[in-house]
């Protein structure tokens, strides 16, 4: 070896570019065993929360849409939109109006940037909410996956809350008037302290709202709260619960699926699939570690491929189709800015975002049920369906065990029946405070459109109980309820809303005012 | 089909091209179709036409296609209409179509837009770079481009409109002399003075378009098309409105429209203001009083007409005193006047016009007093009534002769409300007693001891007091607060 | 090594390519209009194009700061110029000394000309652009410089 110091160093001066590539990229190459694609898969940080092969039926489009990529996709693209606008946004109540325009007008693509945003934002709530649906309706909660359920019900709360905050920022009207309302909304358990007359001595409301304003009025505190809620404190909690989410997917076992049949087929492709076989150089015992099933080792046929390359194209794929769905929203539809925000003039009517929109018109009925008590019992009910269903059975289908489907209809049509009804009732004639003015609270709080129906959907629920048998057909009944209740309410406030909270058919029947 | 991902690549190679066509279609969108610049590329071409000499190529070389703003940091404004407006300054271009035409008038020369920007006269959606969002009319924003002829409305943000010359400010000028001649102020308050039966306007031109009511106008919906068709027929645009018909001309609506934008107390730096605003501020705090017959004409004749006639009012729903009639001024004390000017009288539509009230001067009250009694000979004293009166009796005499117009209790009908306690307390006895002996000229108050049939005798006369007086002390409360109900403002969004 | 999967899923296909080069494509076109993003149109505050005012407001042989604006106007027989009060080196506001100008921050300083004259100064203070706006008024544009000894003559 003559090789000086020197030399050496020469030579590796020489190989930089080459070392540089190795150390960067390791594999160096497109993979091309099946070896070298699970090293792709598990030597890479973003990658090594798949497992290395992936069942074929969780790879098929119609078991789960896409809907929990969807959203996370959506959220990366409000996340990456959001960095964008707050390179100009300026969180005072003096500037954030102007800072908005200025990003419509001078900002390069700003205007786009920002519907975008808005449009994701929406859509990420969408499909958060369709993804919970398939969840439920594919029995995908059932144990091991309760843990996960609740994560994804926290993740709910969080996207809603995200969206909430993020509503004030523009400090337009409809911005201030819809923080006023969504703030007392959390004062609002003061109609029943106050109706029971003791606010003076335990005043909750009074303290939730001062927590998130900062004040007695929507100002300058409420706006700086609402933004560091909004781009710091509620983005690292779901980022955050989202690595738990994603996680626990995989220690889970994966996707929900059902058993595959002892022996025989495949039933992909319609061709013979070899058995699975050990490979040597692989030890597969770290896999008794994982909770969920084995590899069907020697068992039975193999209905799993690599996920290098066939995942991650799915991924990829659902990831570009929501963006470019979001871009086509985006480039057609303006994000709404009112007027700069008047605390003399009430917006008329001042609507919240729409996913918000069912729970305005629970809360035209009474602030505290309608706002805190309702929204309170429906999260409390979602996140226990996993501990009151345990029988496993029907996971990973699509209404797996038999009468869900038969369930699911009569459900959805009662409740379409009970809600349409209700509503038509209401808009007709009135309620409680309209037929005896001087009634007490207690009374309204109790008895209003929206705690009858919660009531009419839960002893519909008790009686799918008791005439199947079945504590996952109650849950299905009761899930459909809520979703059709959901829905229509939404639907209804959204639609059929105008000034004043009155009953118009259409938007465009509104008085001018 | 063997590749369970084939699907999929199918569905990113989409995905990925409808993204970049959107992306390309964006950004085209944004750098090549703006509205901007094809405008500031045809004000090119005009540059390049009117370039025949040295001046001219200098500011042919010295243009360049880019986004022009005025960023006023005092103002609170940035505008972006220089943007289009290119020759704004340029004294050049007097001949060529808008948007690139010389401002008219000398009047950059002395409010250059560096200094005050556009939309501090203009109004409209200054940071805007389209026409359409600029003029805001059809755009979420308060305050949309003001037509050209009412744009002088927001000269006297920072100038006294009295001392600017009357040929800049033409409807102005004349929307001012409408407001004192139509007297106005009867019924609505403008710097603290007036009346309370309609609203205050001291901020009528910073309303937006959503504190009026416009379900009963055609489009566009803009203030001043409000104020426009409010001004020819109040209760069409806002129905129960008690608003008389000012009766005025197409141009005279248009300059109170005019007059009513320019009501608008907006902050601007001092430095902005002209020497006779600061002058008009200061004189607003130390005001000259007018005299009698000023104050009567700018503050009475609304409801009471010259005062020499009673007369039915149909929107009120009762009978307004004639009160420069002779038999009122003649029978009437001056404190009782006084009383009842500076208190108004509750249980009617008269409010009170003191200097906490509405605002006339102590010298002022004096004055419209004394016009109200001039030509009047002065009262001759009531004979004394020394008889002691029986309210009972008062109470039947009164039922029989006084309820069918003073009401039940004195609480009015066609006829004053006598049992207020601003009556009560301001009216002597003399005054009464004088009232019924001799009635009242020029209103349907009967004498009721006419020399030829006396219908009531001195103790009748005396017994009928007696009872008025029990009035006062139950009547008071309810009466104040009926009169706080029927003097609600009635104009705004309700 | 037995393949497991459906036998060869020709990687290096068409479909793949094309899509995988889609997907960077509009990954780039994105990236590309982000990186425009913090660059606005117009920067917010004043145009760097100053009115200072008629040209007969200042008399041959004066010297007019302007503070806001960071420059000094001059008039001399030839015309006018203006020098930027910005020093050079790292930007703080010069100020007028006896010989012409000097920097408080790190001791650079300029003769009346604008030329260095001491301290680390790279270059010599930048002459500005004058012309006259469409109405008369001098401009000074702060973003143009002209080379040392130009002068505008009205």
């Amino acid at each position: 070896m003559a090789e000086t110091a020197t030399q050496e160093f020469l030579h590796n001066l020489h190989e930089l570019p080459h070392t540089v590539k190795d150390a960067c990229f390791r594999l160096g190459k497109t993979p091309e065993s099946e070896r070298e694609e699970s090293q792709a898969t598990f030597h890479n940080l973003f990658l090594h929360i798949h497992s290395v092969r992936v069942h074929l039926r969780t790879l098929k489009p119609t078991l789960t849409f896409g809907l929990g990529l969807m959203a996370t996709a959506s959220f990366v693209i409000t996340l990456i939109t959001g960095v964008l606008l707050m390179v100009y946004y300026k969180p005072s109540t003096d500037l954030a109006y102007q800072s908005i325009k200025d990003i419509h007008f001078t900002v390069s693509t700003g205007r786009f940037i920002r519907n975008i945003h808005r449009w994701s934002a929406q859509l990420m709530v969408l499909t958060v909410l369709l993804h919970m649906a398939r969840v439920f309706f594919t029995a995908s909660y059932k144990k091991p996956r309760e843990f996960n359920w609740l994560v994804g019900l926290g993740l709910l709360v969080i996207t809603l809350a995200l969206s909430f905050t993020g509503y004030l920022l523009p400090w337009d009207q409809l911005a201030y008037w819809a923080i006023t309302i969504g703030s007392n909304i959390a004062n609002s358990p003061r109609e029943l302290t106050d109706a029971i007359g003791m606010t003076k001595l335990f005043d909750p409301g009074g303290l939730q709202k001062r927590l998130l304003l900062g004040a007695n009025y929507v100002g300058q505190d409420a706006l700086i709260r609402f933004y560091v809620l909004h781009v710091f404190i509620l983005p690292l909690a779901l980022v955050t619960m989202l690595g738990v989410h994603f996680w626990r997917i995989r220690k889970d076992g994966g996707l929900a699926k059902p058993e595959d049949p002892p022996g025989g087929l495949a039933e992909w492709g319609g061709e013979k699939r070899l058995v699975f076989q050990p490979l040597a150089t692989k030890t597969y015992g770290l896999m008794a570690l994982v909770k969920g099933k084995r590899p069907p080792v020697n068992r039975g046929p193999e209905n799993t491929v690599m996920s290098w390359p066939h995942l991650f194209w799915a991924e990829l794929s659902v990831f570009m189709v929501t963006v470019a769905g979001t871009l086509v929203l985006s480039f057609y539809s303006d994000a709404p800015l009112k007027e700069l925000a008047n605390p003399a003039i009430p917006e008329n009517p001042a609507k919240a975002p729409w996913y918000f929109l069912g729970i305005q018109e629970l809360v035209s009925y009474s602030a505290f049920t309608g706002g805190l008590l309702i929204p309170v019992i429906v999260v409390v009910g979602l996140a226990l369906i996993p501990f009151l269903d345990r029988r496993p059975g029907g996971e990973g289908t699509w209404f797996g065990t038999s009468r869900e489907r038969s369930i699911f209809w009569q459900s959805l049509f009662f409740a379409v029946a009970v809600t349409v009804g209700m509503l038509a009732f209401t808009v007709n004639h009135g309620w409680l405070r309209n037929w005896f003015p001087n009634i007490h609270q207690l009374w309204i709080i109790a008895i209003n459109p929206g705690s009858l129906l919660v009531l009419i959907f839960a002893a519909w629920s008790l009686f799918t109980l008791k005439r199947n048998d079945s504590v996952r057909l109650a849950a299905v009944s009761l899930f459909t309820c809520f979703l059709v209740g959901f829905t229509l309410l939404t639907y209804f406030a959204t639609v059929h809303r105008g000034p004043n909270w009155h009953f118009y058919w259409w938007p465009s029947q509104w008085p001018v005012h | 089909m063997n590749d369970p991902s084939r699907i999929y690549r199918w569905l990113l190679l989409v995905a990925s091209l409808v993204t970049i066509i959107y992306l390309v279609s964006a950004a085209v969108h944004e750098n090549y179709l703006a509205q901007w610049k094809t405008v500031q590329r045809e004000y090119l071409t005009i540059l390049q036409q009117k370039a025949t000499d040295d001046r001219g190529r200098e500011l042919l070389a010295k243009f360049r296609v880019e986004m022009k703003q005025a960023s006023i940091p005092a103002l609170g404004t940035v505008d972006r209409c220089v943007t289009c407006h290119n020759g704004i300054d340029d004294p050049r271009m007097t001949d060529v179509p808008q948007p690139h035409r010389t401002h008219p008038g000398h009047i950059l020369d002395k409010h250059p837009v560096d200094r005050f920007g556009c939309t501090v006269c203009h109004h409209g959606q200054g940071a805007a770079l389209t026409f359409n969002e600029a003029k805001a009319e059809d755009v979420f924003w308060d305050y949309p481009l003001l037509p050209p002829n009412m744009t002088e409305a927001t000269c006297v943000t920072c100038h006294d409109a009295e001392k600017l010359p009357p040929d800049q400010i033409p409807l102005l000028v004349v929307g001012m002399k409408l407001y004192q001649e139509k007297s106005c102020g009867s019924c609505h308050k403008l710097g603290g003075r007036g009346g309370t039966l309609g609203p205050a306007l001291d901020n009528e031109g910073a309303k937006s378009k959503h504190q009026l009511i416009m379900t009963n106008l055609k489009p566009p919906h803009t203030t001043w098309s409000w104020q426009n068709a409010h001004f020819r027929d109040p209760g069409g645009v806002v129905p129960g409105s008690l608003m008389r018909n000012p009766t005025v001309t197409r141009p005279e609506t248009l300059a109170l429209t005019v007059y009513m934008l320019s009501q608008w107390k907006r902050d601007v730096p001092e430095s902005y203001l002209a020497p006779d605003k600061i002058e008009q501020k200061y004189r607003a705090l130390h005001p000259t009083p007018l005299t009698g017959e000023q104050v009567y004409r700018q503050y009475c004749t609304a409801c009471h007409g010259n005062g020499a006639y009673t007369r039915w009012d149909k929107k009120f729903n009762r009978f307004i005193p004639a009160i420069r009639g002779v038999s009122l001024v003649s029978t009437a004390s001056r404190d009782y006047l006084q009383a009842n000017i500076e208190q108004g009288r509750p249980g009617t539509q008269m409010p009170a016009w003191g200097p906490h009230a509405g605002g006339l001067l102590p010298e002022e009250i004096t004055g419209v007093i004394e016009y109200l009694r001039s030509g009047a000979t002065a009262a001759a004293p009531a004979p004394a009534l020394t008889l002691h009166g029986d309210a009972g009796n008062g109470l039947s005499l009164f039922l029989r002769n006084c309820a069918g117009c003073h009401g039940m209790n004195g609480r009015g009908g066609m006829a004053p409300e006598i049992g207020n306690p601003v009556f009560q307390q301001a009216a002597p006895d003399e005054f009464i007693i004088r009232t019924i002996r001799n009635g009242r000229v020029g209103t349907a108050m009967p004498a009721f001891q006419r020399p030829d049939a006396p219908a009531l005798g001195d103790q009748d006369i005396a017994d009928v007091l007696a009872y008025l007086r029990t009035l006062d002390s139950h009547r008071g409360q309810k009466a104040i607060a009926q009169n706080t109900v029927t003097a609600a403002p009635s104009g705004g969004k309700p | 090594m037995s393949r497991l999967d459906p036998p060869p899923l020709n990687r290096r296909s068409f479909l793949s390519l094309a899509s995988l080069g889609s997907f960077f494509a509009a990954l780039g076109t994105a990236a590309a209009g982000m990186l425009r993003l913090p660059n606005p149109a117009v920067l917010p505050g004043p145009v760097r194009r100053f009115k200072l005012g008629p040209p007969e407001q200042f008399s041959a042989g004066s010297e007019t700061p302007f503070a806001e604006q960071n420059l000094v106007l001059f008039r001399d027989d030839e015309g006018f110029y203006a020098i930027s009060s910005t020093c050079t080196h790292l930007g703080c506001t010069v100020a007028r000394s006896k010989d012409g100008f000097a920097c408080p921050c790190h001791g650079s300083r300029f003769d009346s000309k604008g030329s260095v004259i001491g301290g680390p100064a790279p270059r010599p203070l930048p002459w500005l652009e004058v012309s006259r706006a469409a109405n008369g008024e001098l401009i000074v544009n702060a973003d143009n410089e002209v080379p040392e000894g130009t002068r505008y003559r009205v």
